[in-house]
This record gives structure tokens, sequence and C-alpha cells, in this order.
């Protein structure tokens, strides 16, 4: 995947976007080279310090894979936004929410309903209302001027507090053969989380960098003013953004209830500023215009690798913490440094 | 908002008796307030609590406040605290969220003439009424020995999986009095009791099943030999058993819970998780409500109250003695 890092750049169409176009490239690629080298060092280190192999080992792989999946997925939407020169705080607990919506409407449909069908139900019943966090979302950014800061954490409290209802503080145990096999299945070898969530943020490289609801995301973020000038109607592009992002916590909470055959509101809690990090770290400014997806699965696979390599070559637990928080640190100085030397080409 | 969890206390009745002769007088009895906040309101541990706070408040005329915080941590637990003690309750029930940053805060409840009474967790080292050490003044703690939990634990996995092997502790954060007791009992009776056990380096996965379960991974993919995990809450176990899952390992890799919600249940009836040690929260919370009322009308009360623990498997979760104390609301 890593070889096709240069494709990802955006959209021709825009007066901002051809310089966008080289300060994308670089630093999507930068993010590739970033987990290459972590890759690299892991496996240096596994076989200087046990004799065995980091990469060679296909488990290591699948582990790191299923365990990128639910930060992918939140980092997928969250980068939309992010190139908009917005944020959503909110994803975590739409998550939380979609998982329990999803655990609760397959337990009903499983009464009524096939084992597939009953899935098929739940699944759009979580995303549809992971959906409205996320349509509140942009009418308050979008219609009434609220900082995206403040709106989507004000809707962080509401989505955790409705999830929790729904789920009367606890989780939301579900049992379906189906919804098993999608949570904890493989296809040759491969789980089928894994899938799902691979052709998912495809689509959404594809729509963020080959269509024109991506141009315009873009170039919204690049400079609003120019945007609405060039006739772009920004305000149903961000609320369309917003539900695109509360979608794609939507389908990470619906994957998490498959996966532990359980919903629970907390579910995407932790994972918030996780996603918001892989952005980063995949090349996105946190002031807009630039970011692209195919970086981001790359920020989102450096923090699953430093989580899991860390514990496979056996650092003591407090001292993950540390490295995690420094690699992160890193990353953005060096995109910094990066953004500095370019930007004297893009000033001209 | 949580005043609608009222009912059902099945589990409680057998109790009941022993209170009985003031049951009798509770409806002329003064109407007393009895608050309980519990160390976070979105934890089926302390939602079970409640019901049995409220079994024992209805029986005895009591009314219960149930007020609490959305995380376990005293930056939010204590305004909440403040805010019970401007209502000004006949007594507090509290599983404090800290032991030294809960006892000043707890103070100002005690000098109001409020007593305190700490459940699940404690201020101080939890041992009250000495005179010695400025965090003596609450009345009672009533709580299951988590030390001993996390013992009942390490002997349970060590049975399991036939006294040898590798293992290690899948936990939250440190720092949390509870959990940091379960994993020093585990520990405890792995050294003492199991010497062909090797407990390996533990693991915080911050309440995030998905770490939990990469972790497990991680550990397993390093240490092949690996034969059992003690998911020391809800979400280090369900994740972990999903990490032995994903592994292939179920079955030989063994799991044990601590705590009993119903998806950890569920997992016991699916293989998942091979065994839960239960605590018994509603035991818990209805001897805070009886110690509390039993305090009010003038009669003393013990200084600690310890409840058992149920190790819930596969054999015996259909059991209604035993499914009783899975935890609900």
């Amino acid at each position: 995947m890593a070889s096709d890092a240069s494709p990802a750049v955006a959209p021709p169409a825009d007066h901002g976007a051809g310089r966008q176009t080289i300060l994308q490239r670089v630093a999507s690629l930068r993010a590739w080279l970033f987990l290459l080298a972590l890759l690299v060092g892991f496996e240096a280190w596994a076989r200087a310090a046990y004799g065995v192999t980091f990469l060679g080992n296909t488990f290591n792989l699948q582990s790191i894979a299923i365990f990128a999946v639910a930060p992918l997925l939140l980092a997928t939407g969250q980068t939309f936004v992010i190139i908009s020169g917005g944020i959503d705080l909110s994803t975590g607990f739409v998550m939380g929410l979609a998982a329990v919506v999803a655990a609760l409407v397959v337990g009903w449909a499983n009464a009524v309903l096939s084992p597939p069908f009953a899935v098929l139900m739940g699944v759009f019943a979580g995303v549809l209302v992971a959906g409205v966090p996320g349509l509140v979302n942009g009418v308050l950014v979008a219609f009434l001027k609220v900082p995206p800061f403040i709106g989507t954490l004000g809707m962080f409290g509401v989505a955790r507090g409705v999830a929790f209802l729904l789920a009367t503080g606890t989780t939301v145990p579900v049992s379906n053969p189906v919804l098993a096999q999608l949570g904890n299945g493989r296809l040759w070898g491969v789980p089928w989380i894994v899938i799902v969530t691979a052709l998912f943020v495809l689509l959404m490289h594809y729509v963020l960098s080959q269509t024109r609801f991506g141009q315009h995301n873009y170039a919204i973020g690049a400079n609003a003013q120019a945007a609405r000038r060039a006739g772009i109607d920004i305000r149903r592009h961000l609320v369309r953004l917003y539900v695109l992002s509360s979608a794609c916590a939507g389908l990470a909470g619906v994957l998490y209830t498959a996966r532990f055959s359980a919903g629970a509101a907390q579910a995407g809690e932790p994972l918030i500023l996780d996603s918001v990090a892989a952005v980063v770290i995949g090349g996105a400014s946190l002031f807009g215009g630039s970011g692209t997806i195919l970086g981001t699965v790359a920020g989102a696979f450096v923090i699953a690798v430093i989580q899991y390599g860390l514990v496979f070559v056996n650092v003591k637990p407090f001292w993950q913490f540390i490295a995690v928080g420094v690699v992160i640190i890193i990353s953005v100085l060096i995109d910094q440094a990066q953004r500095a030397f370019a930007g004297g080409r893009q000033s001209e | 908002m949580d005043r609608r969890r009222l009912l059902g206390a099945a589990g409680l009745a057998a109790l009941a008796p022993v209170l009985a002769p003031k049951m009798a007088q509770a409806q002329d009895a003064p109407r007393y307030t009895v608050a309980l906040i519990p160390g976070l309101t979105t934890d089926a541990f302390y939602i079970t609590m409640n019901r049995g706070a409220q079994a024992a408040a209805d029986a005895l005329g009591v009314e219960l406040v149930f007020q609490g915080a959305a995380d376990f941590n005293p930056v939010t637990q204590v305004p909440v605290l403040d805010a019970v003690i401007a209502r000004a309750p006949d007594a507090i029930l509290i599983a404090p969220t800290d032991t030294t940053q809960l006892v000043e805060p707890l103070r100002r409840a005690n000098d109001a003439g409020i007593p305190v009474i700490t459940v699940d967790t404690f201020i101080g080292n939890g041992v009250y009424q000495t005179g010695a050490g400025d965090a003596d003044f609450p009345l009672s703690y009533i709580a299951s020995d988590n030390v001993l939990g996390g013992r009942i634990a390490a002997r349970a996995l060590a049975n399991a999986i036939g006294g040898e092997g590798q293992v290690y502790v899948s936990n939250v954060n440190p720092g949390i009095s509870t959990t940091d007791q379960r994993e020093e009992g585990f520990k405890a009776a792995m050294a003492e009791e199991f010497p062909n056990i090797e407990v390996l380096e533990t693991q915080f996965n911050e309440n995030d099943a998905n770490n939990a379960a990469s972790q497990l991974q991680a550990v397993f993919a390093r240490n092949p030999n690996l034969r059992g995990v003690f998911g020391a809450n809800l979400f280090s176990a369900i994740g972990a058993a999903n990490g032995v899952q994903q592994a292939g390992q179920t079955g030989t890799i063994r799991v044990v819970a601590f705590d009993a919600p119903q998806s950890i249940v569920d997992n016991i009836k699916t293989g998942l998780v091979d065994m839960a040690i239960a605590q018994h929260p509603a035991t818990i919370g209805w001897y805070g409500v009886a110690s509390a009322y039993a305090h009010l009308t003038g009669v003393a009360i013990p200084v600690a109250i310890g409840t058992g623990f149920t190790v819930i498997d596969a054999s015996n979760v259909d059991d209604p003695e035993v499914a009783k104390f899975i935890y609900s609301e």
C-alpha cells in the first residue's frame, strides 16, 4: 500500500490545489517513511534482544491490523473534518452510541428476523443513529456559527449521555452467529473487520481525492472566503461533512459490537485523541487545507505499531506511555520542519 | 436520573429477616434521606450496588439519592459530593475515588454533622474510628476484599491451567485502589502457592478493550507458553478474551475476569471467558443503607463489613443461586 501514496494527491480543480499537491505528496510520504522506519526499528530490536522476527511473523501483522481498525475509522472521518479546518471531538462517543444501538437492534431483530437480516438491521440502525449527532454538529457549525471545537464537544456529551441511557449504564451483550463471524471471522486469513475497513477507507480515499465533494473540502479548508466566492455552498458542505465523520464513527461502533459481542457506550472514548494524532502524523495540518486519507492510514498504523511493538519487545508499561507520546511529538516536529522548508515554495 | 432504577432485589430476600423488626416500624419512623455516591455512574458494579441500596431503602422507608460522576476521578467526584452535602442528607454512602484526595472533602460532610460510610473503596487506610490519622472519621467501610479477590482469581486460574505456564495481569491504569489490590493479591498468591507459574509484566490498557486485545496478542506472540490472563476489570477481560479468540487460542489460554456483568456471563457461556470472580455489590449497597439507618436510629454499627465473592464458571452459570450474583439493574 505504501507505494501508491503519491496518487493520494488531490484535486487539480482549485486555485489553492496546485500548491497543496506538492506539500501533501511529501507529507503523506513522510508518514509512510516514518512507519517503515518504525517497523525496521522493531525488527532490529526483536532480533537483537530476543533473536525473533517481528515482521516475519504474520500473527503480528494480523494483530496490528485488527488493532488499527477502530482508530483508523475514526481518523478517516476526522481527516475530512481537519482538512476543512474543523475538528470533530464527538466521534468517540458517537462510536459508543452506534455500538450500543447496533447491539440493541440486533438483539431485538434476532427475535423476528433470520440472523443475517438482523445484522443488516443492526448495522444500518447503528450507522443511521450515528448520523444524527453528525447532523446536529453540521447545523451547529454551518448555520449557527458555533466553533467546531465547542459544538462537537457538546455533542460528545450528548452522545455519551444518550448512549449510556440506552445501555442503562452497562454493556449490552448480543448474540448472533453472523455478527460474530463479521467481528472475528476471517476470509483467506484476513479478518473480516480488516477487509470491511480497507474497502471503506479506499472508498473514502476516492471521495476525498477524486470527487467534487473532496475538492470543495480542500478549498474550504485552504481559504473559506475564496471558496465561497468560487460559488461553493459551504454550509451544505459542512453539514454533509460532519454527517460523514459521524458515519465513520458509526461504522467503527458497529464493528466494535461485532468483535466483542457487546455494545459499550465508552467503546470509543480512549480513541479520540489517538484518531486526531493519526491524522496529524499522516500529514494533515490542524489549520486545514491539507491532508490525505492514505497519510492517515500510515498515521493510524504508526500508533498501532508502536503500541503493539512495545509490548512485543517487552518494554515496561510505564515506558510505553512515554514512548507513544514522544513518537507523536517527534512526528509532528518533523512535519513542522518540513513545512518550514516547504513554506518558501508555498508563499511564492 | 438514576432514581428510576428501583425495584428488583430477589437476591437479597434472604437477608431481609435480619432487619425485619425495624421494617415493621418503617412507616411511622422519621423519613431519612441517604445519599449514595458511586465511584462512577456508568458501571454495572455500582448500578447493582444501587439496586441493593434501593431494596434496603424501600424496606426501611428511607429515601435514597443516587448521584455520581461519569468517570472514576476525584476531580469530577468532589463537585458531586459538594452538591450532595449542600442538600444536607442524613447520611452519605460514598465510594471515594482517591484515598487521600477525598479526605478533606468528606471531612466537610462530617463537620456538617452528616455521617459518612464508605463503600467499595476507602479513604486513608480504610481502618476507621481508631483515633489515629486524619481519615478515621467515617463510621464504617463496607466492601469486598479486593486483595482476597485477586488471590481467588489466581487460584482459579492456576487450577485451570494445571499449575504451570506463563500468565499476566491485564489491568486498567495504575493508581486505582481496587484494581491495584486485585493485581497485588493475584501476584502474591501466584508467588506463594504456584512456583511453576511465571507471572509476566502487567499490561495497562486504559480501559480500552481494543488495546487489551492487542496487548494479549503481542504478549502471546513473544511468549508462546502463555497459558492464562487475569482481566482485572470488565474491559480488560473482554479485550483479553477477544485477543485470545483472535489468536485462535480459546481453551488453551484461560481467561479469568474480575466482576460479573451480563456480557462477561455471556462470554462464559460461549467459552471465551473461563470464569468470573463476582463481587456482591448489591449486598454492599444493602448493608450500606441498613448501616446508615442503624446509626441514625441509635444502633452502633461495625467499623468494617466484608462481603464475599462467588466464582462463576460454565458449570454453575445457570444455577439460580449463582446467577443472582450477576450484576444487573
